[in-house]
């Protein structure tokens, strides 16, 4: 009682110091490390508190604090909970920079995993396990071990945890591990059973063996579970049940008000007649996902999505229609998260779009939206826009076109796509979309106007039909135009629609027209104009064959190189002179195709060359444009056109290469390239940057297991285990440790056959290892179970300082023999030892 | 691997380390993962995947309080798991070394720091991030202060002595190897004076259409909860909406609840939490109230809405004076709040009666209960290309235009020295550009230019079809800088082409009435028809008469003319194309929930004396950051 009030008593003035001085006192400019050592190595506890504090400041300054290791090291088997927490804190960050010294601390933890107090066992296991030196693989897995048969769950909490930790210290210990793993599997209690499924999905995550028997508890604690070990869980559980709920089918009658839905069924299935296929699930599976459904409820965002990709990927279409509320809720979370969970809406929203579309003003672009928050919210809308009724089709569109005419270039540009994808996704809309797009033509933002034209030609190339009137349009537009980008895709459209109706087309006025203001166009354009020539010239040719031959022995009697060279001369010489009647020709030129029909029919050459074709004339006044331009990749072309058409024999093949028909372009939304990856994964958010596999430690989920293929579903049935509380209060700690044990031993060797990897250690010394610790605990468990956790006896105690010492003596030969400080070592010498 | 979280970085306000602390492998040191981080332009998203770090890794990011928390992982990991994980790691530092977290008082309790770090993360594994748990294992240095403060600590379990006093040390050990049967509550809570606090904040966003019609409104809702109660206590939290208990469940749209709510019992009845806490604040449930409910199936668009109050509406006028170069922003505000009259509300904030009966149910004693609006903010992104802002005229209030973040803020006062809260505030602005080489001819010429160019314009889009008509409707509202007119022209047009003029109606302007109060009626369909009704896509015979017309279309001078831009046409694109304005109330929420009562089961409770009756307070507010959005 005295001692307590000298603590008080201290604490107080310790305290009130602190508040006299600054807060940032523990820095390490007001003390010398001469005076934190010798606080270190102080009989005072608190003295020594004291200076722990300060190099775990130190630590974290990262100011040098090795050079305490050796006076740090001293505290560790401090009685003091919180001096051992920071040594343990300290020892875990440094143990790498110096194993040895590190290794002389293992004793004193050692001899803490047996003390009374649970928090104490379970913060040496913890920081044991953490300590990254491999020579002590042998020992932390020993410790693992004991662990998990512990009274206290946090203990066997921390036992969980460490596997992992064991695992990459030692990757050979992976045989026992996975042993101590099916038995935390097993725990009743719902926090020990989280870490461990953690731990399995860490070391092991395709022995789907271990989790058969433990199937139904998990699922059943799901619910209970901290969200961390929700999360694990799920995953796991989501792995597992593609694995072995194979999907079943079976033929079913429609019933009557059914059937209206199902006729696109029928039609898919084709022979079935009435009937149609069923999911059939398994009760195994409809648990899980029972117990899924609760879940949607969590605060915490990363479960919803985990919910979600469960039902997503598992569970018929009314699951995941119930989930999309909750996903579509995370936007209200901080900015970040909003982010993520968006990557994970657009994802799903692209398969099952149609539950989103009551929450559509979710997804509104607020001006405060960072950039990369409203790509996705764009995107979302433009997914929904489809099904969405009439009304808020009108919203989004109108939305659509107010950010069309922001200042933000990244946002215009998006907006505009996004009405294109809009009126890809409705064909319905599509004319009003379109309307909205040439009305921003005739905007001054040139960005704007290139980008609606882009998409433009996309809406007319996807349903060329109907808007030849379109065309005529934006040809008005060209007048008004001088975003080169724009320019050119008008040019090229009118070359797309040259050939429909000869009678009325305006290509070649166009073109006509195009060709006065040439020299002043920029290089893309003037490419767009050559082009545009040689396709009228070819529609030309090809509405009249007659002309052909005369052609086709012009240029076989007359050697090709003088022939064109005389034609551009006159051409030239004819366009010299005719500018003036120039402007009067566009007049006549409705007639002209039937002018040149007549007039071909009379198959005069010349007449035909100087008076009447007139489009010849054009084109060729075009190809001496271009020869003279100074761009050579405009010469090459204007060459390689002139070429392909003069000799009537390639007519054809120009045919096929100028006028074939184009594929019809279709924007897919930005992420259909993510659609497939997995939902709730940073490869899905990081996309196709994290490489063709995704991040690293990224797994798509598997596929169904094929029918028959799957484990019996006998496994699942859980034996007697203690898993009801009845049992399990029923039996003793030491019996139910007996029993864990002997399943642990027979589950080990199985999984060790299947591995088909011999163990490092002999069997026959990890044999007599195993039996030795069961012995230890037995001896252990009776004894706590006697004193019914009011701490230890001493016989018990003793047991286990005895054991320690034995370790004492492994670890001192170990400092004895740096060099060959190897794990083989250390474990023939265990074996040796306790063998 | 659901989760593996490599380290977390805390970086201070200037961006230098403040906490390392590694978990597993060996993930690029702090310094070096900053400047790979900071490389990505401004707004950085919260997950970077950092290719050319050694080994690569993901950062996952979190601004708070200045600070950035960064957590790394080298393998894929759910990128939610990550967030939370900072959240939470935000929330319990800010639980262990203060609220508003500063670099200061990190650094000043490192140990503290290093203790909570260790036990939220084991390994890379999420272990245990309940701020109850983490009090049983994480000792404070300073509790004596907290104790000599007054404030009610819990003596019992704080292990600060724990190791020296064997008696605890039993009892901790006793309680440890049960297993907690609560896992986030700490055993043995005591408190010298008991007192329950409910908070309830709802965050209002509300988007507008350019003509005032409202297109969406939603309220997201937080249930804060402070329980400072001794033992274990079940505590039952009823709430209500105007529309009654059965309406209850379809207006609370898509609830979320901390683990310790009882969820069989909200699905039972919606509207009744029924919980036991942890000590201490946490956040109890949050939720979400579409005030607009409009089925996404509709067609028409809906005929008779709810009435939606609000407190603060935001207008925008563009392209006004001389040369188009102003804008007016206009505020409406408004504090007659609905339901006041009625003085069944319950006494707002908590310094109400100050008694220790749980009577707060009563109505608060003295303490006004009517909702105060404050912080009153409008805020105009202003585009890029705007030099500056010059000749603010505001009515009330002062405006201030930041060139760096592009946004023009108008803060007007609504405290007791202000007058009258309710009524119209103006704020007149106008803009000028970058000059430009277009630029360098005079006023007065360009005048008779612009007239000119109009005219000639006007012959050169009067071609026979509806959209060429549209955008003559433009060029010339341009002109006669009537914003508003122009936009709602252009609707129209598109939409009579369109023939759906049902959806016409969807941005018609709506009345805004005196009382502020925003109803969301249809229309009469002739409220405002364009003037001049533009004639029906041209039929084929057009045809002709157009490719006869070419050239005039072709005249060589027209390809250059479009390029010189008018100084209104360059200012109308200086234009702001939106205002928002942020508020908060206090004691009015938009759902209109309320807390009906709150009470202790006192059979399912234990370790609380029968004859301690709680204080208990309850406190609404209503927050709009930037939420009412006006297009313009």
């Amino acid at each position: 009682m005295l001692e307590t009030a000298r603590e008080l008593t201290l604490e107080a003035a310790q305290s009130a110091a602190i508040n006299r001085s600054s807060k940032s006192d523990y820095s390490s400019r007001t003390y010398s490390a001469a005076h934190v050592k010798k606080l270190l190595d102080s009989r005072h506890e608190r003295e020594v508190l004291d200076g722990m504090r300060r190099v775990i400041s130190l630590m974290y300054h990262s100011e040098p604090s090795l050079n305490f290791f050796s006076a740090v090291v001293k505290n560790v088997a401090s009685a003091n909970l919180e001096v051992k927490k920071l040594v343990y804190i300290y020892l875990v960050h440094h143990a790498e920079a110096e194993p040895d010294l590190a290794l002389l601390s293992i004793n004193a933890i050692q001899k803490s995993l047996t003390d009374s107090n649970p928090q104490v066992r379970a913060m040496a296991l913890r920081t044991m396990s953490g300590i990254r030196v491999p020579v002590i693989s042998q020992i932390v897995s020993l410790a693992i071990k004991r662990g998990c048969g512990d009274m206290s769950p946090h203990v066997r909490k921390a036992a969980a945890l460490a596997i992992p930790k064991c695992y990459r210290l030692d990757p050979n210990t992976l045989p026992q591990l996975m042993g101590y793993l099916s038995t935390l599997l097993g725990d009743s209690q719902y926090f020990v059973v989280g870490p461990a499924v953690a731990a399995f999905l860490d070391l092991c995550p395709d022995e789907i063996d271990l989790i058969h028997k433990n199937y139904r508890s998990l699922v059943k604690k799901l619910v209970d579970m901290d969200e961390w070990g929700q999360l694990a869980t799920l995953r796991l559980l989501t792995f597992y049940a593609r694995k072995c709920f194979p999907r079943r089918t079976r033929m079913v009658k429609p019933s009557a008000p059914e059937s209206f839905y199902d006729d696109e069924n029928l039609q898919d299935d084709q022979n079935d007649g009435e009937e149609y296929e069923a999911p059939v699930m398994d009760p195994d599976l409809e648990l899980l996902l029972r117990a899924c459904k609760n879940l949607l409820m969590s605060r915490n965002s990363a479960v919803i999505v985990s919910v979600v990709r469960c039902f997503l990927y598992l569970a018929p279409s009314e699951y995941i229609e119930s989930a999309i509320g909750p996903l579509v809720a995370l936007l209200r979370s901080p900015q970040d998260m909003q982010l993520i969970a968006l990557y994970n809406i657009v994802a799903v929203a692209l398969r099952t779009p149609k539950p989103f579309a009551r929450y559509t003003a979710h997804f509104l672009v607020h001006a405060n939206d960072p950039p990369h928050i409203w790509r996705l919210k764009l995107e979302v809308l433009t997914i929904l826009f489809p099904h969405c009724g009439r009304h808020w089709k009108g919203v989004i569109i109108g939305e659509l076109e107010h950010f069309s005419k922001g200042t933000d270039p990244d946002l215009v540009r998006e907006s505009v796509r996004a009405i294109g994808r809009c009126a890809q996704g409705d064909t319905s809309t599509s004319g009003m979309c379109l309307r909205i797009l040439l009305g921003q033509i005739s905007s001054l933002d040139g960005n704007l106007v290139s980008e609606s034209l882009t998409v433009i030609r996309h809406l007319i190339q996807q349903d060329p039909a109907s808007h030849k009137n379109t065309v005529l349009q934006l040809v008005k537009h060209l007048g008004s135009t001088t975003h080169p980008d724009a320019r050119a895709t008008i040019i090229w459209l009118v070359g797309e629609f040259a050939g429909v109706d000869p009678e009325n087309n305006i290509a070649p006025d166009v073109l006509r027209v195009l060709i006065k203001g040439f020299a002043d166009e920029t290089e893309m354009v003037k490419q767009q104009v050559v082009l545009l020539g040689a396709k009228v010239y070819l529609h030309h040719l090809l509405q009249n064959p007659p002309k052909e031959q005369p052609e086709q022995t012009e240029s076989s009697t007359e050697p090709e190189k003088s022939a064109p060279q005389q034609d551009f001369q006159n051409e030239w010489n004819d366009n010299g002179t005719g500018g003036s009647p120039d402007a009067d020709q566009p007049h006549e030129e409705g007639h002209t195709p039937k002018a040149n029909a007549r007039e071909a029919k009379e198959g005069e050459e010349e007449e035909e060359k100087e008076e009447e074709d007139r489009i010849t004339l054009l084109w060729r006044y075009i190809l001496l444009l271009a020869r003279y331009d100074t761009s050579y990749d405009l010469r090459d072309r204007a060459r390689l056109y002139k070429s392909l058409l003069e000799t009537p024999s390639s007519t054809q093949l120009a045919n096929l290469l100028l006028l074939a028909p184009k594929p019809v372009p279709h924007a897919p939304s930005p992420s259909e390239t993510r659609k497939d990856l997995l939902i709730g994964s940073a490869t899905l958010v990081v996309g196709t940057d994290a490489g063709y596999h995704g991040l690293r430690g990224y797994t798509t989920l598997p596929d169904w297991v094929e029918l028959g293929h799957e484990p019996d579903s006998s496994l699942r049935v859980e034996d007697v285990k203690p898993d009801t509380s009845a049992t399990q209060a029923s039996l003793t700690a030491g019996a139910r440790l007996d029993k864990a044990l002997k399943e642990h031993q027979s589950t080990v060797a199985p999984v060790r056959n299947r591995n088909g990897v011999p163990m490092a250690a002999d069997p026959a010394g990890k044999k007599t290892l195993d039996q030795w610790l069961q012995e230890e605990s037995e001896e252990e468990t009776e004894t706590e179970s006697e004193t019914d956790s009011e701490g230890e006896t001493d016989s018990e105690e003793e047991s286990g300082s005895e054991e320690e010492s034995d370790e004492d003596e492994e670890d001192d030969d170990e400092s004895e023999e740096e060099t060959d400080s190897e794990s083989e070592a250390v474990q023939k010498e265990s074996t040796q030892l306790l063998g | 691997m659901s989760g593996e979280i490599d380290a977390v970085y805390v970086y201070d306000e200037q961006n230098a380390p403040l906490v390392e602390h590694v978990y597993r492998s060996r993930p690029p040191s702090a310094s070096a993962i900053l400047p790979l981080y900071l490389a990505h332009a401004a707004p950085r998203p919260s997950l970077l995947y950092i290719a050319s770090a050694s080994p690569p890794v993901t950062v996952f990011s979190t601004v708070e309080s200045n600070l950035l928390f960064l957590a790394i992982s080298e393998v894929d990991t759910e990128p939610l798991l990550a967030l939370e994980f900072l959240h939470r790691v935000v929330d319990v530092l800010e639980e262990f070394v203060g609220a508003p977290l500063l670099s200061t008082k990190i650094s000043a309790n490192y140990d503290v720091v290093a203790q909570l770090l260790n036990e939220m993360c084991d390994g890379g594994t999420v272990c245990n991030t309940e701020p109850n748990a983490l009090q049983e294992v994480v000792e404070v240095p300073g509790w004596v202060d907290k104790l000599l403060g007054g404030i009610g600590v819990p003596g019992s379990s704080t292990p600060a002595l724990g190791s020296t006093n064997p008696l605890k040390q039993s009892l901790a050990a006793a309680s440890a190897s049960q297993g907690p049967a609560i896992p986030w509550r700490r055993p043995g809570v005591r408190h010298t004076s008991n007192e329950l606090y409910v908070d309830i904040i709802e965050s209002l966003s509300v988007t507008m259409a350019p003509s005032g019609r409202l297109l969406s409104a939603l309220a997201s809702g937080t249930i804060a909860f402070t329980a400072k109660i001794s033992g274990v206590p079940d505590l039952l939290l009823s709430l209500s909406t105007p529309g009654g208990q059965h309406a209850f469940g379809r207006k609370i749209e898509l609830p979320v609840f901390h683990p310790c709510v009882r969820l069989a019992k909200w699905k039972e009845k919606p509207g009744e939490l029924s919980f036991i806490p942890p000590d201490g604040r946490f956040i109890l449930a949050g939720y979400e109230v579409d005030l607009l409910p409009i089925d996404p199936d509709l067609d028409e668009p809906p005929s008779h809405m709810e009435k939606l109050f609000l407190p603060a509406i935001v207008d925008i006028r563009k392209s006004l004076g001389t040369s188009g170069s102003e804008f007016e922003v206009r505020l409406t505000l408004n504090t007659n709040f609905p339901g006041q009259s009625a003085s069944s509300r319950p006494g707002v904030g908590r310094n109400g009666s100050g008694t220790s009966t749980p009577s707060f149910l009563g109505g608060g004693g003295s303490g006004s209960n009517a909702p105060v609006l404050e912080e009153v903010v409008v805020s105009v992104p202003i585009s890029k290309s705007v030099r500056h802002i010059t000749d603010m005229q505001a009515s009330r209030g002062d405006a201030q235009f930041t060139h760096s973040t592009g946004l023009l803020e108008w803060r007007i006062p609504t405290g007791k020295d202000a007058g009258s809260v309710s009524g119209t505030a103006t704020l007149r602005c106008s803009v000028s550009g970058y000059p430009s080489a277009d630029d360098d001819f005079d006023d007065s010429l360009e005048d008779a230019d612009e007239d000119a160019n109009a005219t000639l314009l006007q012959g050169y889009y009067e071609a026979p079809t509806s959209y060429i008509d549209s955008s003559v409707s433009t060029t010339k509202k341009t002109r006669s800088s009537d914003p508003s007119k122009r936009k709602k022209k252009k609707k129209k047009d598109k939409e009579k082409s369109s023939k759906k003029s049902s959806r016409s109606t969807a941005l018609k302007p709506e009345d805004v009435d005196d009382s502020g109060a925003v109803t969301a009626t249809t229309p009469s369909p002739d409220h405002s028809k364009p003037a001049t009704p533009t004639p029906k896509p041209q039929p084929s015979p057009q045809l002709h008469a157009n490719s006869s017309a070419l050239p005039t279309f072709f005249d060589p001078s027209s390809t250059s003319r479009p390029a010189r831009r008018t100084k209104a046409q360059i200012n109308a694109s200086l234009m702001p194309n939106s205002a928002s304005v942020s508020f908060s109330v206090r004691g009015w929420l938009p759902s209109g929930i309320k807390v009906d009562s709150l009470n202790i089961d006192q059979r399912r409770s234990r370790g609380l004396g029968e004859s301690v009756k709680p204080y208990k307070g309850v406190k609404y507010l209503c927050v709009s950051k930037r939420g009412v959005e006006r297009r313009c």
